[in-house]
């Protein structure tokens, strides 16, 4: 572990999105002023469009990794190599294709399920 | 020699990867190894079930290495079932035989950088199930734990545990908290032990820790996997309401905000302008919360002729001007309403005929068509069209060319046309075909409201075909896409819970009737909306009540009897004719009898499905006896309608009455038996037509004729006699009534007889024969 936590989210309810490629979980405001801190060349901070278009509120179900090296459930869901921080179980979608491109282009490791 | 032996938990993803000459460790948990002699590996053979095993041979004995190895790939190979099964994951001491030790720690250390090298490319693979195997958690990874939390704050109390452990800078020993949707009051706590989970969950005010349930390592991967369910909300696709006052009713999405997860939908406005206008007046009209105004377009001319102020306002999202009415968005009179996509279902509606039509602005008559196709088309399943299918373009710029399906190719349809200059086959995508079907063709309606209904294409209008159905002699229209070529003939639905259509039913208030009709109203999906109509019975005056399936009691089968006018035995599919009432002249079978009622089908009846209830005193057996009236000269004439081809009509006048049976047994008595059966009535005892009553018009060596009682059928037939004698058997009436079934032997009291009966319908001509006994009935 890093010392580094995403940002929490700061609402419960219908406010939240979760990033299409990391599946980290934040309220749209954050995602909008920080972007997400796993996929930073997707360039979400200050751009409401990709926001939009990178993140889903159409998610099932949370899970708060404190120690994703350790934990088993972070490993199962290949979200070991992230961040702590809040992420989604499954998302439905997936990243549109050019910002799936672009994720390819810097090739790190890209969640998959 | 030495063999080493790696021991990898559960990992056959790696193994794949491997070849013999080049062992590699790919993507595996903590690494243990075990030394020792070869002999000792051959031994522990069993315990590869378990694991994958791979050994790694410090020799220079190269040939049993490779067998070594050999070896063990297969097994492990072989049992991977085994494996999957999380709980078996089994762990071999570190070390065995100390004289290898150094031998071990370079191992080790091979190992573990082979690990760190292959680790990191790990999310770089595609995820197969293979490889989510290797995921499996074992006793080595911390544990889940069940604990209960405050119900709708599971997603609260899994945030907050991360807030508490970033706050605590790293003091806390949990792992992760897992909140899911659809189990509420508990979030999973991820953690070695169960005091760390006491420990994360002291303070937080929604998680109540007093009970930590440890979960069993098999069920762990059960938690964490989520049905992800694909949700596809698209402007102009059709969506029924789930709440308020527009409860199942059709609507249209017009703009999608992802979001707000909010969906503007076009909906058939239930307004009531009056209410609104006493509203804004100040005059309060009491309450009546219970009225749901009907679907109805708003006028906006009947707004403003009420007073009710009408802005024009442009809508932000849509970018369209709309008129407001008391907050309410209008458009071309329908209602635009903003609803969380909650509040609406997505999935697998199917609008019907009348509301697509209902939808359709009288301007735009051909967009509101293709919007229709489009939903429609969303629909279809894979494999809609099939090579030889008969297809019609429906849009775009080839509208309206007819073909054949060659060849489907994911969304493209290859079709033949007629057309000579045209390439040999055309590539079109299926959202622009329709299947296609020409008047007079019969065709089956396979799914939607009017499914299993079947009738003749009478008109069609491109994707819309008008059937005109078999049952109902209506006109019906459907979808091309819902229909199928088919010779079928059905009556529609004709199931509806336990109960058939022309089933004799039990009524809640202990009236009775036959189901005539199960209608199918409103949404396929609403189970209850299908209305069985029952044709009450009561005689004389046809009541058709539309019940609920609730109200249905039971279906009455028993079957019972019932006289006719002439005090003859009325059964079951015994033909009969009205001699009074207002159904008088009408004949048919019966095909209910309950409390001395009968219900008549009468397939000349338009009405009721054909179907006519009478008392059975106003109803007449065709072809029955009629009794003390003699000359009954009106049924003769009825019965000779059916059956003059028949020679045996000239016998029927020569009926003996019944009665005197000594002297027939006396005349009977050593004659040769087939002729003293001529002019009995007898009834017969086996078989399918049991239960029958005739009289036997000939006999004719080993043939019988009978013509039944009852029905419009006249048997023809040969005698077999049971036993070699039978039809020698000499009669004893007096006796024979109580004993007719017991003749195990050849018994000189035996008057059962084996026949085969042939009887022949004298409605359609068609013939039955059957193996049937045939006994001497005797006056009741």
């Amino acid at each position: 572990m890093d010392g580094s936590v995403a940002q929490i989210p700061t609402s419960f309810g219908h406010e939240l999105r979760a990033c299409l490629r990391c599946r980290l979980v934040k309220a749209y405001y954050q995602f909008k002023e920080s972007g997400c801190e796993n996929c930073p060349f997707l360039e979400m901070a200050g751009d409401e469009e990709a926001v939009g278009s990178c993140t889903t509120a159409n998610f099932s179900g949370i899970i708060s990794i404190m120690d994703p090296g350790r934990s088993w459930a972070a490993r199962w869901l290949r979200l070991g190599k992230f961040i702590p921080g809040v992420y989604t179980l499954a998302v439905s979608e997936t990243l549109p294709d050019d910002y799936q491109n672009l994720c390819d282009d810097y090739a790190p490791p890209k969640h998959a399920r | 020699m030495a063999v080493w032996v790696v021991w990898r938990a559960n990992n056959h993803w790696a193994l794949s990867e491997n070849s013999p000459d080049k062992p590699e460790i790919v993507n595996c948990g903590p690494v243990m190894y075990w030394s020792g002699r070869k002999k000792n590996v051959k031994k522990r053979r069993s315990g590869a079930e378990f694991l994958d095993l791979e050994a790694v041979v410090d020799s220079d004995d190269e040939e049993e290495e490779e067998e070594g190895e050999d070896d063990f790939i297969v097994h492990g190979g072989a049992d991977l079932q085994d494996e999957d099964d999380g709980g078996r994951i089994r762990r071999r001491p570190l070390l065995q035989g100390d004289d290898e030790q150094e031998d071990v720690d370079a191992l080790a250390r091979k190992i573990q950088q082979r690990y760190a090298r292959t680790s990191h490319v790990e999310y770089d693979e595609e995820t197969t199930d293979v490889e989510q195997q290797a995921l499996l958690p074992s006793v080595k990874d911390p544990k889940l734990w069940m604990v209960k939390c405050a119900i709708g704050h599971e997603r609260e109390a899994a945030i907050c545990l991360l807030q508490k452990f970033v706050d605590k800078g790293g003091e806390l020993l949990i792992k992760s908290a897992i909140a899911l949707d659809h189990l509420k009051g508990f979030i999973y706590l991820e953690a070695e032990k169960e005091a760390h989970v006491k420990e994360a969950c002291k303070g937080l005010r929604n998680i109540y820790s007093m009970q930590v349930r440890l979960v069993p390592i098999k069920e762990m991967t059960d938690v964490l996997s989520v049905e992800s369910k694909t949700v596809d909300l698209a402007p102009d696709s059709w969506v029924r309401m789930k709440t308020g006052i527009y409860k199942g009713d059709l609507a249209k999405v017009v703009y999608v905000d992802n979001v707000h997860q909010r969906v503007t939908v076009k909906l058939i406005p239930r307004v009531d302008l009056q209410a609104i206008a006493n509203k804004l007046e100040g005059i309060n009209v009491g309450k009546k919360k219970a009225f749901i105004p009907p679907p109805r377009l708003v006028k906006i001319e009947e707004a403003r002729d009420l007073h009710i102020r009408v802005e024009v306002k442009r809508d932000r999202d849509t970018g369209e001007y709309m008129e407001v009415i008391n907050g309410m968005h209008f458009k071309d009179g329908f209602l635009y309403k903003p609803v969380s996509t909650k509040s609406i279902s997505i999935h697998s509606i199917q609008p019907t005929f009348d509301e697509l039509e209902k939808f359709k602005t009288p301007g735009d008559e051909k967009d509101e068509d293709m919007a229709g196709l489009s939903t429609l088309f969303a629909n279809r399943k894979k494999g809609h069209f099939m090579k030889g299918d008969a297809v019609i373009v429906v849009r775009g710029d080839l509208k309206n060319l007819m073909g054949w399906v060659e060849k489907v190719e994911e969304e493209n349809v290859h079709i033949n046309t007629k057309i000579k200059d045209l390439p040999k086959t055309l590539a079109v995508n299926e959202k622009e075909l329709c299947k296609y079907f020409k008047p007079g063709d019969h065709v089956k309606v396979v799914s939607g409201v009017q499914e299993g209904a079947t009738g003749m294409v009478v008109k069609v209008e491109g994707h819309v075909l008008i059937i005109l159905s078999d049952t109902t002699k209506e006109d019906i229209r459907v979808f091309a896409d819902n229909v199928v070529e088919s010779s079928e003939v059905t009556s529609g639905i004709t199931r509806i819970g336990d109960y058939e259509l022309h089933d004799l039913v039990l009524l809640d208030n202990m009236s009775f009737g036959v189901i005539i009709r199960v209608e199918s109203e409103g949404f396929q999906n609403l189970k209850d909306s299908n209305f069985p109509q029952v044709l009450k019975g009561i005689p004389e005056r046809p009541e058709v009540v539309l019940v609920k399936l609730r109200e249905i009691k039971s279906k009455i089968e028993r079957r019972v009897n019932a006289q006719d006018r002439n005090m003859n035995v009325v059964s079951t599919k015994d033909v009969v004719r009205v001699v009074e009432g207002p159904c008088k002249g009408k004949q048919g079978p019966v095909q209910h009898i309950h409390r001395g009622i009968l219900f008549i089908y009468d397939r000349h009846h338009l009405e009721h499905a054909g179907y006519i209830c009478v008392r059975a005193r106003s109803c007449s057996v065709v072809g029955g006896s009629t009794g003390k009236d003699k000359n009954g000269a009106n049924l003769l004439t009825t019965r000779s309608d059916g059956l003059r081809a028949s020679p045996n009509i000239l016998q029927s006048p020569r009926r003996i009455p019944r009665g005197p049976q000594m002297e027939f047994g006396g005349r009977n008595r050593g004659g040769k038996g087939q002729d003293s059966l001529v002019g009995r009535t007898i009834k017969i005892r086996l078989g399918p037509f049991k239960g029958y009553r005739g009289r036997v018009t000939e006999v004719k060596d080993q043939t019988v004729r009978v013509e039944l009682d009852s029905q419009m059928k006249i048997v023809t037939g040969n005698e077999t006699p049971r036993y070699g004698l039978g039809s020698e058997t000499p009669m004893h009436p007096s006796r024979t009534p109580m004993h007719p079934y017991m003749t195990p032997m050849r018994d000189p009291r035996v008057t059962s007889r084996r026949f085969r009966i042939c009887l022949f319908n004298s409605n359609d001509g068609s013939t039955f024969v059957a193996n049937s006994y045939v006994e001497k009935a005797f006056a009741a």
